[in-house]
């Protein structure tokens, strides 16, 4: 454990240090290194293909104007974009692990989420070298933990980032009034400095309004609390950075664990699980009153709440300090026949103009800094949300991020313990077992 | 030759013995032995063939990815018989078997009831016959996702229809995927939404080949339609009702979409396992955690159960009609 | 209809009503309302969702009567992106024909052989049948067909779609049973005796008998592969889809648009509906022309 402590913080500093010297590099403008991998110079003497596979729901990735803008001034490099399915974990991740094993299937650019990272960083083999390709000069481009995510244990360059997800807290305007409570963004995120005052105009909500939720069920707020959690415990959530098992040590993981406790004894959740119908169906209809918002949820809400909700929706900040949740990269599988124009095309999806297009089409964060410093980024507001300066509310939560580890079987120990907790919250599993059952399915998950 | 002329099914009136002496000498008695000893081969090899590339290959590749720590586009180590022991003491799966085999009964033995009460209702003489019989066939032309939607929605905890309804008696709302029983019940009626007209026809048409003056004789006897239905029409449907069985037995074990769809897209069957079958376990192994071999391990087994249980099922049908 | 007039004249020889064991009772017709009630309803509230908007699809009670948005909803499924929904129409149509046509032939010989042959190893080859359908191949075939489809090269075509259906035990063992019960023994011998080869006693003496059991299988087939969503997911690319997999895109893209899902759901039951209109009489003419065997 000292020697987790002690790699966390050399981790920490040494975050620190590269955000410093990415701030510097955004300052001189543009980043040379983007542009100078593809370009029209090494444009290939025949047309090719590159088929691109992404993943999500609604607008996710949203690469439609960043891949005709290529495709307009590409005429030798068409991207064919892809969208396979909104599951990644059903479905995704699954058919795609397969297409690597058959050697054929995969396209030549693909998206992963940030759950998956650690399994593919595991699996060196199927993805091609992008420092070949000249994209190891990108590294002033990103934030710390989103390059390191993106370097396989044989430290290999395999990925690089796309979006992120930040943290801040959507609430219903509708319902907080009539709880009265107040509705401006600036006075509700004065309501809730840290988790604990949350919790108390949770208790005041529910006085006034007993039947709707204060919070929609254990997994949003559950993944919001340890996304904060995680950085102060050196990035680590399930794993530390020798893929040993840490659920039951980390302190970080018990923290959001007896916070959820809390709060669902309390009585304040929807008790709905995410992702499932009942959960769509209170967004509509207004069953619970507030939820952890990383980027990417705006779209989430927008698209399931519908029209009729335009306005109810609100963006406050999340309570504590800021975290991630969420977030994906971009890879070309080594099955891929044109490799170094597949390169070309992450190169520039990852790059500064990607990013924004697909920020100013489906709103996903960017994690490129450059992207971020873009005025369609950093002065964005979102009008489903009552014109919530969104790109000024992520970009304060993304700003002070600190690097998170994901081990290989991160997403099955995730998908294990919230399972658990969700199931306490429901009313399935007592309470008083819930902390012994959570880490005994970390461990069997783990393997 | 009254056979060269398209005679069709008339041919079996012909008396039997009437040209014994008319049949070829010599070289042609030899084809006819080649016929009666080859064609039966002939006849089934299109499956056996079929069969051979595309179902053994899949199994003995299954076999020999079971005896291995096999990671899905990962480590391959042979392991022997570990995943089978590791497998037999998982108390997860031996849950999925439970639970598989509990849906399987609350599904199956009302399901097989109605459909044979349902054929013989529907064999009776009734107006518009043929919409009746396409009506009760309906549900098979829906997709298991779309049953699925339509029910999970019919089961919702908070604005589900079946609430509901028991909330105008003053029921309090079920969550019906929370507790083992209410999750198989809920379940079991996706199910037999599905299957039960589906057995029904297939009954109808084997009860359509029993000929009529049995039960006219047995109603001129004064047996009531109850004696002759269990005296006449259930042990001549045996042959029936035994493929039924083992075929809703197999249908039951592999039970899976239904599941799935009620316990929103995942494989886990509910937070603390209510539901989960065992090939939402195999799913779940192989292709959320990405142990395949394990996976194929258990797949394997599920396959000894559904031989085990299928054998049971014959031996109880098969006395059915015995204790007459 | 025609065995209905076929059928009365026996029933009035057959003297007073209370002795017909065919005679339907009030019980019997309640009881046959009820069925019928419960087989329709979802997919009557399935097409009524299709026809709404989307706040009414919400509402508490659902509706139950149809509303005006359906040509609009219809419109929306085949405009959806990514869903390519016609070519998934096209594509299931000519995968889940050929596959019920290969069935049911491939069956009916099969079955033929072991009701109604004598051969060395029959009891063995049949109980190998039952046995190859009792593995859970849906869950287990899936990696090892694909990497023989990749190594074929014929991933994203329709036939490595259509072949690995054609490995149907259920309908071999269906069509066993089904000739069991259907052709006896002694015609089978009688047939022989007369000097008929083997291929002609089963296209003249069993197809003619079992042709009830093939019109069941071959329906049954037809709305199974139809349905089939797992294996075309996997082998086939998503701008190339079948209807299920077209429908599950839409699902995918649109989760929460009931209405569009439920048109979707509907636009996919037309052509199992045609089917069953156009052919409704023949499947089921299959089974009543057994009604009027002696």
């Amino acid at each position: 454990m000292m020697n987790n402590t002690r790699r966390g913080r050399l981790l920490a500093a040494v975050a620190v240090g590269a955000l410093a010297l990415s701030a510097a590099a955004c300052g001189s403008d543009e980043p040379a290194p983007a542009a100078g991998a593809s370009g029209a110079a090494s444009a290939p003497a025949e047309k090719v293909e590159i088929t691109l596979q992404t993943f999500g729901g609604g607008e996710n990735f949203a690469y439609d104007d960043a891949v005709a803008a290529w495709n307009a001034s590409h005429p030798n490099i068409q991207v064919k974009y892809v969208n396979l399915t909104d599951r990644f974990e059903d479905t995704y991740l699954p058919q795609v692990l397969q297409w690597l094993e058959a050697g054929s299937g995969a396209g030549d650019v693909i998206a992963m989420d940030e759950g998956a990272m650690g399994l593919m960083s595991a699996r060196p083999q199927y993805f091609a070298d992008l420092s070949q390709y000249g994209l190891d000069s990108r590294k002033a481009d990103f934030p710390e933990y989103k390059w390191n995510t993106g370097v396989n244990k044989d430290g290999k360059l395999y990925a690089l980032g796309t979006d992120i997800g930040g943290m801040a807290m959507c609430y219903r305007t509708d319902l907080f009034k009539q709880a009265g409570l107040p509705t401006s963004r600036d006075e509700v995120s004065a309501l809730w400095p840290d988790w604990n005052a949350y919790l108390e105009t949770g208790k005041k909500f529910k006085a006034a309004l007993p039947k709707v939720g204060f919070v929609d069920g254990a997994n949003t707020v559950y993944n919001s609390v340890l996304a904060q959690e995680a950085g102060k415990n050196g990035g680590q959530v399930y794993f530390d950075q020798n893929q040993t098992l840490i659920v039951d040590k980390n302190p970080g993981v018990k923290a959001a664990f007896d916070y959820v406790q809390t709060l669902s004894t309390a009585g304040l959740t929807a008790k709905l699980r995410s992702w499932t119908e009942e959960w769509n169906t209170a967004m509509q209809k207004g069953g619970f009153a507030t939820m952890g918002c990383p980027s990417w949820m705006l779209g989430v809400i927008s698209g399931t709440s519908g029209d009729a909700n335009k306005g109810n929706w609100d963006v406050a900040a999340v309570p504590g300090a800021s975290g991630n949740w969420g977030g994906s990269w971009l890879m070309v599988p080594s099955q891929s026949k044109h490799p170094k124009e597949a390169a070309e095309v992450l190169n520039y999806l990852t790059g500064k103009d990607g990013q924004v297009a697909a920020f100013k089409e489906g709103g996903n964060f960017p994690s490129s800094l450059p992207a971020q410093q873009d005025p369609a980024v950093a002065d964005a507001k979102n009008a489903y949300f009552n014109d919530a300066p969104s790109g000024p509310i992520f970009a304060a939560s993304v700003a002070q991020l600190s690097p998170v580890f994901f081990g290989e079987k991160h997403a099955q120990v995730k998908a294990a313990v919230e399972e658990v907790l969700v199931g306490a919250d429901q009313g399935s599993v007592k309470w008083a077992d819930a902390w012994t059952r959570f880490v005994e399915e970390g461990v069997k998950a783990a393997g | 030759m009254s056979l060269d002329v398209d005679a069709g099914h008339r041919t079996r009136m012909l008396p039997s013995n009437q040209r014994r002496h008319a049949r070829p000498p010599g070289p042609r008695r030899l084809l006819s032995w080649l016929d009666l000893r080859a064609a039966p081969y002939f006849f089934v090899s299109p499956y056996f063939v079929l069969f051979a590339i595309f179902g053994i290959f899949p199994l003995i590749f299954t076999l020999w990815v079971s005896l291995h720590d096999w990671q899905l586009a990962g480590d391959k180590t042979f392991i022997g018989m570990e995943n089978y022991t590791e497998l037999l003491a998982d108390d997860k799966f031996w849950n999925s078997v439970v639970n598989t085999v509990g849906i399987f009964m609350i599904a199956t033995v009302p399901q097989l009831l109605l459909a044979l009460l349902l054929a013989n209702a529907l064999n009776k003489k009734l107006r518009g016959r043929l919409v009746l019989r396409l009506s009760v066939l309906a549900p098979l032309i829906t997709s298991v996702v779309a049953v699925a939607v339509v029910f999970t929605q019919l089961y919702g905890r908070d604005y589900g229809l079946v609430n509901w309804l028991l909330s105008l008696f003053g029921v309090d709302a079920i969550h019906w995927q929370n507790e083992k029983w209410t999750s198989w019940v809920a379940i079991a009626t996706m199910v037999d939404w599905r299957w039960t007209g589906y057995n029904a026809i297939i009954y109808l048409a084997a009860m359509q080949t029993i000929p009529k003056d049995l039960y006219e004789a047995a109603a001129i006897d004064g047996a009531s339609p109850r004696r002759q239905f269990w005296g006449i029409t259930v042990p001549l449907l045996k042959p029936t009702i035994i493929f039924t069985v083992i075929v809703s037995t197999i249908g039951g074990f592999t039970l899976f979409a239904e599941p799935v769809m009620f316990g929103a897209g995942l494989m886990t069957g509910g937070t603390t396992g209510q539901f989960q079958t065992v090939a939402m376990f195999i799913v779940k192994e192989g292709f959320r955690d990405f142990q395949y071999g394990y996976a194929a391990a258990a797949a394997w087994i599920l396959f000894l159960l559904i031989l085990i249980s299928a054998l049971i099922n014959f031996a109880l049908v098969r006395g059915l009609g015995r204790s007459r | 209809m025609t065995t209905l007039t076929q059928t009365r004249p026996r029933a009035s020889r057959a003297g007073s009503a209370r002795l017909d064991p065919f005679r339907a009772t009030p019980f019997t017709k309640a009881m046959l309302a009820l069925a019928i009630f419960l087989s329709i309803f979802p997919i009557y509230w399935m097409i009524i969702i299709a026809t709404r908007s989307n706040e009414d699809a919400h509402s508490v009670p659902p509706p139950f009567l149809p509303g005006g948005n359906l040509g609009e909803n219809i419109q929306a499924v085949f405009d959806a992106e990514n869903a390519h929904f016609m070519t998934g129409i096209i594509n299931s149509i000519i995968i889940a024909s050929t596959v019920t046509v290969g069935i049911v032939v491939i069956s009916t010989l099969a079955g033929f052989a072991f009701a109604s042959l004598n051969f060395r190893g029959r009891n063995l080859l049949l109980l190998s049948v039952v046995l190859t359908m009792m593995v859970p191949l849906q869950q287990m075939g899936i990696v090892p067909l694909y990497q023989m489809m990749v190594t074929l090269g014929w991933t994203n075509t329709l036939k490595a779609v259509i072949l690995p259906f054609l490995v149907n035990g259920f309908g071999v063992f269906l069509m066993t049973q089904y000739t069991r019960q259907a052709v006896p023994r002694e015609l089978v011998e009688a047939a022989r005796v007369d000097g008929a080869n083997t291929i002609r006693i089963w296209w003249n003496v069993a197809v003619p008998a079992v042709r009830p059991g093939m019109a069941v299988l071959a329906i049954q087939t037809f709305m199974l592969i139809w349905n089939e969503f797992l294996w075309p997911l996997i082998i086939l690319t998503p701008d190339n889809p079948t209807v299920q997999v077209a429908l599950r895109a839409l699902n995918d893209r649109y989760s929460t648009n009931y209405v569009l899902i439920f048109a979707g759901t509907t636009i996919s039951i037309i052509p199992l509906l045609l089917v069953f209109v156009l052919f409704g009489r023949q499947i089921i003419g299959g089974l009543m022309e057994g009604a009027v065997k002696e």
